[in-house]
């Protein structure tokens, strides 16, 4: 089962974590990273770096090739499969494709990893609501998700990924589709929510949202872990990682 | 609490959403079980009818010669010892014969003439009510044409022969709706929620994504399931009631005779079996298709 962890242990840890993909696309190479809890973590890295994979792992979507990926304690290789459902209900994954249901409305979208945790109808409406004011998409509450713009799109993939106040939120490419005014409210809501206690990593290459933050910054490189330090990558902007070989994004999540 | 409000609002979202499907399976539910219902009604009525003309039946033991006093004792213990047997009669050649007359009335004239002791003297032998089976009553009979002094044995044969032979079709009519009942009702559903559950794979999919039990998902087409079949049945009894009645209304005015013939509907615990077996189907076909498609 699931453990409940303290605020200053380590909530997700790899260890020489590799992954590849058939026939020999080799996402991740013997990864190590260890998150504290109520951490929040920038993962970057170039398109086919291997963020995506080193997620999809983390919520255990994927199985590692090799090595070892621990969340909350648990190995995630010998977790039944009876169990799988109280470790997604501890992660809120905000998807690079959304994963929304475009014939259902908005509010239907986010009140579903509610739904699934048996949550009060009333209180799902009322985080509903919440989360759509935060995101400043109040009058989309009843909108059908097909009908909205990417952008729009996006924040009901985060703000989904977030309803539940999961203790892990994993966000893939989370800004990829909004403009600077949006990406500072869904930057705000990450940094509420990491305040509050969550475990945040956020996969991305858009620099302008870690720039100028004081968090881990970790750097992918054709599946290498390449750098991981606090603050501005330009710290470490000597060992940035050469450019040869790195597999695409749709050959990593294909 | 929570998971029952949630299972509902799932459950009555999916149908909402489906309802044209939902439409077609409750009236294919319906009509399956108006055509079972319908057949196993008339099988009800025979039977009941049977048990009825049971209570008037009597076996006619015709001897040879009167018996004297000892052989009356002989017959009445031989016969009375079988449970089935609630009493009998002797009947001498004179008894016989005024019975004749009373019956002929009018037209007794005819036996003018005619010695008294001419009919053959007989034991009027009345089985308990529950003696109604064919093969018992022929087991008997042929029991009663053992003793000594018997020459025939009666008991309107033909018509009994003649009634349990259609009781006998009905009971295979009855059978074979009530498999057509089982077939249409679990593949109706199973196929339909199998499509349903093709189609939503993306939702289910995501369902799973975000913490799901397999229970959380399987339950809201169990419970559509039920109550497919728990309509469908209430709507194929309710056609029953309706054409049962008609029937009764329009047979009545040709053919008075019915009117006192104890025709009844299905007492409240068969209809409930009813419900209760088609809502069980259903159900059965729902979880044969999400066992199959969600891999649970």
């Amino acid at each position: 089962m699931i453990q409940e962890t303290s605020p200053t242990s380590i909530i997700i840890d790899l260890i020489k974590v590799t992954k590849v993909y058939a026939p020999d696309v080799e996402a991740l190479v013997e990864v190590s990273l260890s998150i504290h809890a109520g951490e929040l973590v920038f993962l970057t890295g170039m398109s086919g770096a291997g963020k995506t994979t080193l997620l999809r792992l983390i919520s255990r979507m994927e199985h590692p090739t090799k090595g070892l990926v621990e969340v909350a304690g648990i190995d995630l290789a010998k977790l039944p499969q009876r169990s799988i459902h109280l470790l997604r209900r501890r992660i809120g994954m905000a998807y690079q494709d959304f994963k929304l249901l475009n014939d259902k409305t908005v509010a239907d979208n986010i009140a579903i990893a509610m739904e699934v945790a048996y949550r009060q109808p009333a209180f799902i409406e009322k985080r509903t609501r919440e989360l759509l004011h935060q995101l400043d998409m109040t009058r989309k509450y009843s909108t059908r998700t097909g009908e909205l713009s990417r952008g729009e799109q996006q924040r009901v993939a985060i703000a989904r990924a977030v309803a539940n106040y999961p203790e892990i939120i994993l966000a893939d490419e989370p800004t990829g589709n909004l403009d600077a005014e949006t990406t500072a409210k869904v930057m705000e809501l990450f940094h509420q929510l990491n305040q509050n206690g969550a475990t945040i990593v956020i996969a991305t290459h858009d620099s302008t949202i870690y720039q100028q933050a004081t968090h881990r910054i970790v750097t992918l490189h054709a599946g290498r872990l390449r750098a991981s330090a606090f603050g501005s990558p330009t710290a470490f902007s000597d060992t940035r990682p050469n450019e040869d070989s790195a597999p695409t994004e749709e050959a990593l999540t294909s | 609490m929570n998971f029952i409000v949630i299972l509902l609002r799932q459950t009555g979202r999916n149908m909402f959403h489906t309802w044209k499907a939902q439409t077609m399976i409750i009236f294919t539910v319906a009509l399956s079980v108006l055509i079972f219902s319908f057949f196993y009604l008339i099988y009800f009525n025979a039977l009941h009818l049977g048990e009825k003309l049971g209570e008037d039946l009597r076996l006619i033991v015709y001897l040879e010669e009167e018996p004297v006093e000892s052989l009356q004792e002989e017959y009445r213990r031989r016969i009375l010892r079988f449970d089935q047997v609630m009493r009998i009669d002797f009947i001498d050649s004179r008894q016989a014969f005024e019975r004749l007359e009373r019956q002929l009335g009018q037209d007794s004239d005819i036996l003018t003439g005619v010695p008294r002791n001419f009919l053959p003297p007989s034991i009027e032998v009345y089985p308990v009510p529950s003696l109604n089976h064919l093969s018992r009553i022929k087991r008997f009979s042929d029991y009663l044409l053992t003793l000594p002094g018997v020459v025939k044995v009666q008991y309107g044969k033909d018509w009994i022969d003649r009634f349990y032979a259609f009781i006998q079709l009905m009971r295979i009519v009855t059978l074979l709706s009530g498999i057509l009942l089982i077939m249409t009702t679990t593949f109706m559903v199973a196929h339909t929620i199998r499509l349903t559950l093709l189609s939503r794979q993306q939702e289910l999919k995501l369902l799973r994504l975000v913490g799901a039990t397999n229970t959380y998902i399987r339950m809201p087409f169990l419970l559509e399931a039920l109550l497919q079949g728990l309509l469908g049945a209430a709507c194929g009894i309710t056609a029953l009631l309706v054409l049962f009645n008609w029937i009764k209304l329009q047979l009545a005015g040709p053919l008075p005779a019915l009117a006192h013939l104890p025709f009844t509907f299905f007492p409240w615990p068969i209809i409930l079996c009813i419900v209760l077996l088609s809502s069980l189907l259903c159900t059965v076909g729902s979880y044969s298709s999400t066992r199959k498609i969600l891999q649970l």
